[in-house]
């Protein structure tokens, strides 16, 4: 009797101690105790490896600044980066194991279009939030049940800004040029939409990028005389555009993306040709409050726009979750808004601030280092700043950021 | 974590299914292709525009084998007098022009936003863990399948003659095989199952882009078929789930290793893919399961 009994006994401490390391995280979890995983999804290899990095170390100093901080919900906070590998397929792999073994409740820094379209679903299905820096125009429209935001601009919003410019400018008739690229289109209807309303006009012109002259397409411009021109080309094919268009004497106001007329265009060709051409791009919120704290928290001197939209999207999500008091991909999902723009709410730019404010029950309105991050319902994001420069002797001027 | 794995299985099926498409043009004739990945990308857009046009599943699939199909008798005719190295840098522009055509003609394939929505059969009804339960037995049985009858061509006829051609094309037709024709039928049979492969993963992911068609999937391929043993279907299925295994292990084993960050975790895991080939390579020169050729039959005397 008295040996069985030991011997009962002991079975049971050795299967309680075989099991405890196994059950604890179960029991921890159920409880709401143990750490909270959010993830980075970053190309760290690949086409985006040079960005990848960067945003990883961002989301980083964000979490140890919550935990730092008291973690969220009382809970500290575990980041699990996966690679990419700015390969949709890799990437679904990744996917799976950061959702199904890990469990986080977000994914952010998402950058390639391709790869935000093939991990949604995935996030949607488990309800889990997907935050990202890609921006192609279709992702938004996917059926996501908001589960899905980015902090990057999409064309809509470029396209806007441009007619915004445009009409600044005194420019009413307006010819865009461009190559047949992806946003095309898209960019002309929202130039068309911001300059309507002012009386305004706009025509687009579609050119074939790889050919030697555009003399043809530049008379076809100028022949009902516009005030300004907007360059939808990529570098090579706007390069042959600037000349043709001074030799055809047309002497209206030039805008162009900042990534086609760029330093390397403007030393290849002679200084009259380019001088006075105004470039447009997002721009990260330089010089604000959120900026600064990024800057020096992530020793980055000057954080490119997708660490930066990184930065941000880790703070979005951490702040989701302690504004909801719970912490799943649904309860982020139905904060998001709430922290990102709440009317009236005071205005954090760092997950410190935003967790003392939280904590004192007031409402926040969390401005980035990317921009204001406020998102429409579908996911988009409303506004965010922008870089304006012109071509001054040579060099590109910097006129304005907003 | 259940779900994990079976997906994991699943995405080791269709690697199994692109390896032992990559071992009959290979390892049994000798054409090597590194077109894999356009394969793959012609099989998937194929069903894609098919189910998209409401065929139904089995129309979708016999669609991606037939332009698989197709495609593979193509670039054999235009490759006939190439082999090896040459025939490597010609297919491996194949594969780039399947994927700038499908980023290029919009009005096909959608551009570099993808297809997204496929038809994903048996997710409305089964719902998520079923559907990958459904997915990961249904994939593992088509492998099964498609390896019996990948052995049993080996071990026929057509199997030795597709060997002979492989070790010396100039002898085989001087004995009499039909180079030429063993060499279209190896290839279009290879690319059918390609095709197959990327058919089924299109449906399993209901998402496919150009950037899914990068090379990066023919190199483990070429890895999953080194290191299973090149020339024997078995260790080609082998080699692929050992090579999905591994890529997934490593993702636990560099997370592990203290003191490193992110980005050296991923080219860690880069540089183990690399040195498990070496290994390979180097303890087992033919592979896992080296390739068995059948004793010559005695003489009557």
């Amino acid at each position: 009797m008295t040996a069985s009994f030991a011997d009962l006994s002991r079975r049971s401490l050795l299967a309680t101690a075989a099991l405890a390391p196994l059950a604890l995280p179960r029991i921890l979890r159920a409880e709401g105790q143990g750490p909270l995983r959010i993830a980075a999804l970053s190309p760290l290899t690949g086409a985006g490896g040079t960005y990848g990095p960067a945003m990883v170390k961002a989301i980083r100093a964000v979490v140890e600044e919550a935990n730092k901080a008291g973690g969220i919900l009382g809970r500290p906070v575990e980041l699990v980066a996966e690679d990419d590998q700015t390969n949709p397929e890799a990437a679904v792999r990744a996917a799976r194991k950061l959702i199904d073994v890990d469990r986080v409740v977000g994914i952010c820094g998402v950058w390639a279009s391709s790869v935000a379209a093939a991990v949604a679903p995935l996030c949607w299905e488990s309800g889990t939030m997907m935050l990202a820096t890609a921006g192609a125009d279709a992702l938004t429209a996917l059926p996501h049940r908001g589960f899905f935001a980015r902090t990057q601009p999409n064309t809509t919003l470029q396209g806007r800004k441009f007619g915004e410019f445009a009409l600044s400018q005194n420019a009413k008739k307006i010819v865009m040029l461009s190559p047949q690229t992806p946003f095309a289109q898209s960019q002309y209807e929202n130039i068309a939409a911001a300059v309507k309303p002012a009386g305004g006009a706009v025509e687009l012109l579609i050119y074939d990028d790889k050919k030697p002259s555009y003399r043809t397409e530049v008379q076809q411009a100028l022949r009902g005389k516009p005030d300004a021109i907007v360059l939808g080309g990529y570098l090579p094919d706007t390069t042959v555009l600037v000349k043709d268009l001074l030799r055809a004497g047309f002497t209206g106001t030039r805008i162009a993306f900042a990534y086609s007329v760029n330093q390397k265009l403007i030393d290849s060709v002679p200084a009259d040709t380019v001088e006075g051409i105004f470039t447009i791009a997002p721009s990260p919120a330089e010089g604000s409050p959120a900026w600064k704290h990024m800057a020096s928290v992530t020793a980055m001197e000057n954080p490119d726009p997708y660490s930066t939209q990184s930065y941000d999207q880790a703070n979005l999500l951490l702040l989701a979750m302690q504004a909801a008091g719970t912490a799943s991909g649904t309860a982020i999902r139905d904060n998001l808004r709430k922290v990102s723009q709440a009317p009236g709410g005071t205005k954090v730019g760092t997950i410190t601030d935003g967790l003392a404010a939280l904590k004192a029950g007031q409402a926040i309105n969390y401005e980035g280092a990317s921009g204001p991050c406020d998102f429409t319902d579908t996911g988009d994001i409303i506004d965010c700043q922008f870089r304006y420069e012109q071509v001054k002797s040579g060099k590109l001027t910097l006129l304005r950021i907003a | 974590m259940l779900s994990y794995l079976l997906f994991s299985v699943t995405i080791g099926g269709i690697y199994a299914l692109l390896s032992l498409a990559l071992n009959l043009a290979w390892g049994g004739a000798g054409l090597v292709n590194l077109g894999l990945a356009g394969f793959f990308g012609i099989g998937a857009y194929a069903t894609a525009l098919a189910t998209g046009a409401g065929a139904p599943l089995a129309i979708g699939l016999c669609v991606a084998m037939a332009a698989g199909v197709l495609a593979g008798l193509a670039i054999t005719g235009l490759t006939l007098r190439l082999r090896d190295d040459y025939l490597a840098i010609v297919t491996l522009g194949f594969g780039e022009i399947v994927r700038l055509v499908a980023l290029n003609e919009r009005w096909l394939t959608n551009g570099a936003d993808g297809m997204s929505g496929i038809l994903a059969p048996g997710k409305a009804a089964l719902g998520v863990v079923g559907f990958n339960q459904a997915w990961a037995g249904g994939v593992t049985l088509v492998v099964l399948l498609v390896w019996l009858l990948l052995r049993r061509l080996d071990q026929s006829p057509f199997g030795r003659a597709l060997r002979a051609v492989r070790e010396d094309q100039e002898l085989a037709g001087f004995a009499g095989k039909p180079v030429l024709r063993l060499k279209y039928q190896a290839f279009a049979l290879s690319a059918a199952v390609a095709a197959l492969a990327g058919a089924l993963y299109a449906h399993y992911q209901s998402y496919i882009s150009p950037d899914h068609f990068q090379p990066l999937i023919t190199i483990y391929i070429f890895l999953a078929v080194t290191a299973g043993g090149i020339g024997r279907p078995v260790g080609a299925v082998l080699g692929a789930y050992c090579v999905v295994a591994f890529l997934e292990a490593t993702r636990f084993l560099a997370a592990v290793v203290p003191g490193i960050e992110a980005v050296q975790v991923a080219a860690l895991r880069e540089a183990l893919v690399g040195l498990s080939l070496l290994l390979v390579l180097h303890l087992r020169p033919k592979g896992i399961l080296p390739e068995r050729i059948p004793p010559a039959p005695k003489a009557p005397s």
